[in-house]
């Protein structure tokens, strides 16, 4: 049945981009808005055969790997902290939700004043960007920690290094990864953003001069390198979390 | 069964409520001696699980000594005492059978030990063959005898159980009752049986302790003196219901305040 269901979803995305296909040949769809799949896949070869586009590649990803990679422990790091200290909790928590319902893209003036068009910058607002969602998925995940494992571990002798090995972490365990795969999805977006605003490298630069000049297959090309490169990050996340989260009853 | 394996001597608790100290036990004296049942019960909030807490060395009394086989206790003795929670309160993430080994984990027992361990005490509570199963696959009544396994893998002297049967429909409660005996009888443990069944208190136990509304008094200290095994048709006897009668007596009064 699940496999009768993929095939069925497979095959409608391969009609309507046959469909799509037939349109652009046909005429029917502007070219200079929407080219064909086939002049996209051609475009996409191209752009991978040239090394600046490589280097611009790998610029984003050194800075979306490096701003998530000080993003992830600084923000579990200060959520763990707001939910075990009770005081800074009540502090800083409706700071730190005001913040996270604010679209971060107001503040990349300010980044730019602070540390110019670099790639310091793009680093330093995506981990801005992505900390929030760490945060705040660090206190829940410490929230959802049952207060009756703990008394039992007690019960049964557990140190505090072993209450934490053997219920925090597993307990915790889902929600932090979660929050990391969110936190990703943030990051990426907000380091093309910081890109596309004002770079001097990266693909979200490139795309934002294609865009300009109005190469559509180059833009389009980007796109799908852009969507794989999330969906397979996500996706390798998403399945580490449904290993790790196999107890939970809803799984 | 001349010897005290639990006393609570002279035992006051205070809580700290709003900067006032609100007194839940006043001046408990109760010796257990090896082997014997004992259910707890009294009106609510009467500081029952406050006692076994105690017992469970999860905080200090504010005023007397509790021992176990003579020794003091001032933290979790988890060799000496298994305690057993209205809730099941498994680790969700590990199996039946790892979930009974978790206290021989934390006393650091090699894996191949613990398990055979686990697994033999997964036999006693009748949960042979459900040893892979994880928690949110077993059924309430499954969780629980799980978690009396679990209380009971490290071969303990004392069996703390704090309304264990209290979230069960009443004829899984029935049977795991029963179930409970037919363990002790094979193992002979030192039970401390906090319920709110009266019922329950006087079917399982050699004897019943009342305890008064808060803060908590011994009122009443009460030998059941049923044959054993019991059954169920005891229940319906004259007997059954004197010893019954009595505790009600006590509740009654204190639950009307």
């Amino acid at each position: 049945m699940r496999r009768h269901e993929r095939v069925i979803v497979a095959a409608f995305v391969l009609g309507l981009f046959g469909l799509w296909e037939a349109l652009a040949r046909l005429g029917r769809l502007d070219a200079s808005l929407a080219p064909a799949p086939s002049t996209i896949l051609e475009a996409l070869m191209r752009l991978l055969k040239r090394p600046e586009v490589l280097t611009s590649l790998g610029v984003t990803a050194w800075e979306a790997v490096a701003a998530f990679l000080i993003a992830v422990p600084v923000g579990l790091l200060i959520g763990f902290t707001l939910a075990e200290v009770p005081v800074l909790g009540a502090l800083f928590r409706p700071l730190v939700n005001f913040l996270f319902g604010v679209p971060k893209s107001i503040f990349l003036p300010v980044f730019i004043l602070m540390f110019g068009v670099s790639i310091p910058q793009k680093i330093a607002f995506g981990v801005f960007t992505t900390i929030f969602v760490l945060i705040v998925g660090g206190v829940a995940s410490v929230q959802s920690v049952p207060r009756e494992l703990v008394t039992v571990s007690r019960v049964y002798g557990a140190d505090r290094w072993q209450i934490v090995r053997e219920i925090y972490l597993p307990a915790m365990a889902p929600i932090l990864l979660e929050s990391a795969r969110l936190g990703l999805v943030f990051n990426i977006t907000a380091v093309l953003l910081c890109e596309i605003y004002g770079a001097r490298d990266g693909i979200g630069y490139r795309i934002a001069a294609w865009g300009e000049n109005l190469q559509m297959p180059q833009l389009y090309a980007a796109l799908v390198i852009v969507a794989a490169a999330a969906v397979a990050v996500n996706e390798a996340l998403r399945r580490l979390e449904a290993r790790l989260g196999f107890w939970r009853e809803q799984s | 069964m001349t010897r005290a394996l639990v006393a609570i001597q002279g035992v006051s608790q205070h809580f700290g409520v709003d900067g006032a100290s609100v007194p839940a036990l006043e001046d408990i004296d109760l010796e257990v001696p090896d082997g014997q049942f004992v259910s707890v019960v009294g009106p609510s909030g009467c500081g029952k699980s406050t006692l076994l807490s105690l017992v469970a060395g999860l905080r200090l009394p504010s005023r007397g000594a509790v021992r176990c086989d003579g020794e003091l206790i001032t933290a979790p003795m988890p060799r000496k005492v298994g305690m057993i929670f209205q809730e099941a309160n498994l680790l969700p993430w590990l199996s039946a059978v790892d979930n009974v080994a978790f206290p021989l984990k934390l006393r650091r027992v090699p894996k191949r030990e613990r398990l055979e361990a686990a697994a033999r005490m997964l036999e006693l509570t009748g949960l042979a063959g459900f040893e892979d199963r994880l928690p949110h696959q077993l059924s309430g009544g499954m969780k629980q005898r799980v978690a009396i396994a679990r209380g009971l893998v490290q071969n303990p002297a004392v069996l703390l159980m704090d309304e264990p049967f209290a979230s069960l429909d009443e004829q899984t409660r029935m049977v795991l009752g029963d179930e409970l005996l037919r363990i002790w009888s094979e193992t002979r443990k030192t039970v401390l049986f906090v319920t709110h069944s009266l019922h329950e208190a006087v079917y399982l136990a050699d004897r019943v302790v009342v305890l008064s509304a808060r803060p908590g008094r011994v009122v009443d200290d009460v030998l059941v003196d049923l044959p054993r095994p019991r059954s169920f048709a005891m229940t319906t006897g004259e007997r059954f219901g004197v010893l019954k009668d009595r505790i009600w007596q006590h509740i009654k009064h204190a639950e009307r305040r």
